[in-house]
């Protein structure tokens, strides 16, 4: 399907100042906000994403997750119906134990791996001088402002989508709650496996922290184990719920990445995604990468919006 | 004419003999009186004064096959005195001293010692127990039911291997019986796997009403239920070998020596659970003990744990709900400004939008 110019809604001379729809990036030109409406894009992605050690990590998390949701929920769910058959397929539930273990520490592996780059390649950003807390998925207020500009185009009150960086709120928000969960769950299921060593790990003197309605009923690591009981379970059952109706939905099922979004596997995304939801990683990216420059010097000449003379002194201060 | 009268009547008698021999040999060791020229018959049985019908056949294969094969059967029958007999009113004790004699004991067997610490034990009847309580309480056959004790599971042990050292010197008849007897307990606590277990003792300890009359605590009134809320229980119902179950805990190597947990006898007493935990969890310590193996969740009982619960719970709905929804709303927005599900041809936003025009 060819892209017909009369979709291109308004025209150059009628820009205002003051109105943010074009951002002017040096040497390519004014980038009008709807451009990844008419941009070319590959579905394995265009534009750097992750690192490999990302893609890594991913894939080692996202399978030993699914090995331990398998051997986890029939213990769980021990007294329906299905938990026998499902406890068979990985040879009886001594060895569906065993294998949660090994995923566990698999997973545990890859948590550390994730950290170490994470740490590390924020300390070499650092010392070039490079580092950016807006490029990471630290959170900021404009995350908050974001998501109620979101909601707003969403229900039809704001013509544009938020300019957002690299990580938006939704994915700062979840990435935040696998960091509390997999902290949760790794140390509560460290409390199931190993309960003697747990109960010796914590002084008697944590008692005393706790209301005497609790203490009556025994110290510190009994209550640690009850609620690491109640939490290794609730959290993974969540954990569960929100990565099969919420993550893999949200990733593959909605338009423009349906069936598959390929950026867990080849690191790249696709060049419409990052202009729509990463409008101001993508002006990084423009300033990073010469070939992606002179794409947008093309697509822009070719749509007309190359001449300079609409763009407003206003405009150039918005450019991060 | 003498000897030839001899000679018949030696004839006769031989001729008896081997007919004998022919005949009844075939016979179990341990009938030596012959009970089963009645009970091999599988109609054998009567129907009672209230309908109910009773099956007095003796399965000669299976029992060649029980833990009791050797033992004749009036060493347990002991009021049996003549053939054919009076009806049945007397149950078999247990306790009685058998013909048998263990090899390395000259003794003749019986089971008196193990008895003596389950009448010591919770399980046992005491003189000052309520009538209800009486009825009550189990005795050897409530849980050694004949059918569990027919087909001692020989091939579950590598018997055959070890045997044959023993057999160097040895008479391979009494030295492989007295093995099988001996290591088919050997290799686990008890015979019956955990499932069996657990559901031996559901059996009454489910029974709330049961368990109402005869004034067991709070907690004795759910164990079972508790119990089967714990990794211990889930991993037991799903088949597990490895985990405890009932007696793991609350009975030592004797099995029979259950008692209340504020008996100082009881493996679950407070000063004895070090020593209980510790055949699996080999870190033990005295705060490790207070950990509840039969957990609690219930508000009065466990405030905090059970708002953690209440506090989990909502987090579970209100992020999935929240999130499924922003991507409904998302999707929703999305589709209005004209984007398909599909990237094809280089872009997914082939639609027209039917958002009001840029001013």
């Amino acid at each position: 399907m060819s892209i017909s110019s009369d979709t291109i809604t308004g025209s150059p001379g009628e820009t205002l100042v003051g109105d943010d729809y074009f951002t002017y990036v040096e040497g390519v030109g004014p980038i009008p906000r709807d451009i990844f409406k008419y941009v070319k894009s590959d579905p394995f992605g265009d534009l750097p994403r992750y690192s490999v050690h990302i893609v890594i990590q991913h894939f080692l998390i996202f399978v030993t997750f699914l090995v331990l949701s398998a051997t986890g929920l029939p213990l769980y769910f021990s007294d329906l119906a299905w938990a026998k058959y499902m406890v068979s397929l990985f040879g009886g539930v001594d060895l569906a134990r065993l294998i949660h273990k090994i995923a566990a520490f698999t997973m545990m592996f890859a948590s550390a791996y994730h950290i170490i780059t994470i740490v590390g390649g924020t300390l070499r950003q650092i010392l070039k001088r490079e580092f950016d807390y807006r490029r990471t998925v630290i959170p900021r207020l404009k995350d908050l402002t974001d998501l109620f500009h979101d909601l707003k185009y969403f229900l039809g009150f704001e013509p544009y989508r938020p300019k957002m960086e690299k990580f938006m709120y939704k994915q700062k928000a979840h990435y935040l709650a696998i960091l509390w969960g997999s902290f949760v769950l790794t140390a509560a299921g460290s409390a199931l496996l190993f309960p003697d060593t747990m109960a010796k790990l914590f002084p008697d003197t944590m008692t005393q922290l706790l209301p005497s309605g609790v203490v009556d009923k025994g110290s510190f690591p009994a209550f640690f184990q009850n609620l690491a009981r109640l939490m290794h379970a609730d959290e993974a059952v969540m954990a569960l719920i929100v990565i099969a109706f919420w993550h893999w939905l949200n990733v593959h099922f909605v338009p423009g990445r349906f069936p598959l979004q390929w950026a867990f596997l080849t690191g790249r995304i696709t060049r419409e995604h990052q202009i729509e939801e990463h409008f101001l990683e993508y002006l990084r990216n423009l300033q990073e990468i010469p070939e992606e420059r002179e794409y947008m010097k093309r697509l822009l000449r070719e749509k007309g919006f190359d001449k300079s003379h609409f763009v407003s002194i206003a405009d150039l201060s918005r450019v991060h | 004419m003498k000897s030839q009268r001899k000679m018949k009547a030696a004839v006769f008698c031989l001729g008896w003999i081997v007919a004998i021999l022919w005949l009844g040999f075939p016979a179990v060791a341990a009938d030596k009186e012959n009970c089963l020229m009645c009970h091999k018959y599988p109609f054998v049985g009567r129907i009672d004064e209230n309908g109910k019908r009773h099956n007095y056949q003796v399965d000669e294969a299976s029992y060649n096959h029980s833990v009791h094969r050797s033992v004749a059967c009036r060493d347990c029958h002991t009021y049996i005195t003549k053939i054919p007999h009076d009806p049945v009113t007397e149950e078999v004790n247990c306790a009685n001293v058998c013909h048998t004699k263990p090899p390395f004991a000259q003794e003749k067997f019986s089971h008196q010692k193990i008895i003596d610490i389950y009448n010591d034990s919770a399980h046992g009847i005491k003189p000052d127990d309520s009538p209800e309580a009486k009825k009550a309480k189990p005795y050897c056959k409530f849980c050694h039911l004949n059918p569990l004790y027919t087909r001692v599971s020989e091939k579950v042990i590598a018997f055959d291997e070890t045997l044959r050292r023993c057999l160097n010197c040895h008479q391979a008849k009494g030295v492989t019986q007295a093995y099988i007897h001996m290591t088919h307990r050997l290799r686990k606590k008890t015979t019956r796997s955990p499932q069996e277990v657990v559901q031996l003792c559901a059996k009454c300890h489910q029974d709330v009403e049961l368990m109402q009359k005869l004034k067991v605590s709070e907690e004795g009134l759910t164990a079972v239920a508790t119990y089967n809320h714990t990794l211990h229980g889930k991993s037991v119902a799903l088949g597990s070998q490895e985990t405890a179950d009932c007696i793991s805990c609350h009975a030592s190597f004797a099995i029979h020596d259950i008692y209340r947990k504020d008996n100082p006898k009881a493996t679950v007493y407070k000063d004895n659970l070090m020593q209980t935990c510790l055949q699996c969890h080999t870190e033990t310590n005295s705060w490790f003990v207070q950990i509840a193996v039969h957990p609690r969740t219930k508000r009065e009982e466990n405030p905090l744990i059970y708002m953690a619960g209440i506090g989990l719970r909502f987090a579970l709905y209100g992020s999935v709900c929240s999130l499924v929804g922003l991507m409904l709303l998302e999707t929703y927005g999305r589709r209005k400004d004209g984007i398909k599900f599909l990237l094809r041809r280089g872009t997914s936003w082939r639609g027209k939008s039917k958002r009001p025009p840029r001013k």
